[in-house]
């Protein structure tokens, strides 16, 4: 089911109307394939507009970050071509990095430097003037919930401070493009929320945001379609509701093993509500819940493999 | 224009983080050379002639230049890269040499002041010289130009932070201590002598020297220099790229 799901997806679910300059993003038959002969990417291909937002979901190891490496050309693709608001990024990658804001995975800070000096400096590498730049600095320190550490050196911040700013960086400039890499791994539940209201605002003020995450619920929260990588290849991408529609059995229910003595939890699928409500009575539960499927399930699905690499028997 | 104002700001954000780490910077541009001088003028004799004293500030002046321009600059991009503060730029627009060029700008500053200060210093221990500035700023900075290359390329090569720094470090003060800097060429093995007087950090000592003494004629030390300043810098600009194969 999962590889013709898989080709369903990669022959049709990409848009194939509109100019190259119409999309922001657009992808075809990206491969990476490293020296020791590991395929990283085998084939991606995938659109996005101005004012979308795409979560990249998958385990470690899936590809991801080797696939928002070569978008923001850090990494040479083997095969196919990248092109950002028209820009071939494979050919002129710096040309294609000034449309772009980006929060790589793994960067490091100034611990030097205080938050607005941080800021204002990396505004300027960006070709802001001296008072855009400032200007700019307080308007993403504000959004970012940093206003009261301004004037602190970033190496006295705490670790999920220091992941905003990182987050800041790349919203300087305005750019039409932002490339976040994991962005919120390690941030506390009020910082998350914080940083979502950034991201959805930079959506709605047009900016067109590819986001990969380790969140299921980041992913569901914050996107208006959703890929998922797994070894190397887009398995699937599309609106939440549409991948969750592509299960045939979209109704989880999750019970504990009534005749196990630890009572192991247990999850089974069905297509209808009615339908678990039914095993329920069958086998005479009585600690169990029902719920819709959700992006994990799909994530199970197609790739035949738990998200994160969680174990859950059924 | 636009990558002038670049420049300037990686010159500017390096300045900004060195408030923390002024010791070090005293420690390596000034403290260590003038004890080299003191302890190089007290080992040699009790009555040192005003030559070899002006070799000794020669001496600390390049030792100066070569612990701050491979060892710091060095120990410095080697931070950046393994921290992942690189990334800030390289994801910045940024391009490479403007990266190299804002570090080549810090490495001139420093250099500008560890030399005033040495040739202070020189004075305040009673040396009497009367150097002639402008070859002496020309060596300075070509002396700069190529020790900082080695360091670019080491920070560019190591494979890993600690590789880095111990090669920046050994090479720093390695060639200095190799070259005849502190004393005369005669005093070397026949072998290594050849060897040693080929290396930049002993142009550069002779050339100070000279101009210590207040002569313009090192036009051979200028072109010598110019040219491993040209390679080494070569080496390190094209070694220092944003995207990986």
């Amino acid at each position: 089911m999962t590889e013709d799901f898989l080709l369903v997806r990669e022959t049709s679910e990409i848009p194939r109307s509109g100019s190259v300059a119409d999309a922001a993003v657009r992808v075809r038959g990206l491969v990476k394939r490293y020296k020791d002969g590991t395929e990283a990417n085998r084939g991606i291909d995938l659109e996005l507009h101005p004012g979308e937002l795409i979560s990249i979901l998958g385990p470690n190891g899936a590809g991801k970050t080797t696939f928002l490496r070569q978008l923001t050309t850090e990494l040479r693709p083997t095969g196919g071509s990248i092109q950002v608001f028209g820009v071939d990024a494979v050919a002129g990658p710096q040309q294609a990095r000034q449309l772009m804001g980006i929060t790589p995975q793994d960067a490091g800070v100034f611990g030097s430097l205080t938050v607005s000096e941080h800021f204002e400096m990396f505004a300027r590498l960006k070709g802001l003037g001296r008072i855009a730049a400032r200007q700019q600095a307080v308007e993403v320190i504000e959004s970012l919930g940093l206003a009261a550490e301004t004037q602190k050196r970033v190496s006295l911040l705490s670790g999920g401070q220091r992941s905003r700013i990182l987050i800041g960086l790349a919203l300087l400039g305005r750019p039409p493009l932002l490339v976040l890499d994991e962005p919120t791994t390690g941030l506390d539940p009020a910082s998350r929320m914080a940083v979502w209201g950034v991201i959805r605002r930079a959506v709605t003020d047009g900016a067109a945001v590819i986001l990969s995450t380790h969140y299921i619920e980041e992913a569901e929260r914050l996107s208006d379609r959703v890929g998922i990588i797994s070894r190397g290849r887009l398995i699937a991408c599309g609106p939440l509701d549409e991948l969750l529609g592509r299960l045939e059995r979209s109704y989880r229910l999750s019970y504990r093993d009534p005749f196990d003595p630890f009572g192991k939890l247990c999850e089974c699928y069905f297509a209808s509500f009615v339908e678990a409500q039914r095993a329920v009575a069958r086998a005479q539960l009585s600690e169990y819940s029902i719920t819709r499927a959700t992006l994990e399930d799909v994530y199970f699905k197609l790739a035949g493999e738990h998200f994160a690499g969680e174990q859950v028997t059924e | 224009m636009r990558r002038l104002s670049d420049i300037v700001c990686v010159f500017r954000i390096q300045l900004m983080s060195m408030r923390s780490e002024i010791g070090p910077f005293l420690l390596a541009a000034l403290v260590f050379p003038s004890a080299m001088y003191l302890f190089a003028k007290a080992v040699s004799s009790t009555s040192a002639t005003e030559q070899t004293q002006l070799r000794f500030l020669a001496g600390s002046i390049v030792f100066s230049l070569s612990l701050t321009s491979i060892s710091w600059l060095g120990y410095l991009l080697l931070e950046n890269r393994f921290t992942g503060r690189l990334k800030l730029f390289a994801t910045s627009a940024l391009a490479p040499s403007s990266y190299i060029c804002g570090f080549l700008l810090f490495a001139f500053a420093q250099a500008s002041i560890a030399t005033t200060t040495l040739l202070l210093m020189g004075r305040l221990f009673g040396l009497q010289m009367r150097p002639s500035l402008l070859p002496l700023a020309l060596v300075v900075t070509l002396s700069v130009l190529c020790l900082c290359g080695l360091g670019v390329v080491i920070a560019a090569r190591a494979r890993s932070f600690t590789e880095g720094s111990l090669l920046t470090d050994a090479l720093g003060a390695g060639l200095v201590f190799l070259a005849p800097v502190y004393y005369p060429p005669e005093m070397l093995p026949h072998g290594v002598r050849a060897v040693s007087q080929l290396l930049p950090t002993a142009f550069a000592a002779r050339a100070v020297e000279t101009t210590l003494a207040g002569s313009y004629h090192v036009g051979a030390e200028l072109i010598v220099l110019s040219f491993m300043a040209v390679v080494s810098l070569a080496f390190g600009f094209s070694l220092t790229r944003w995207r990986e194969n």
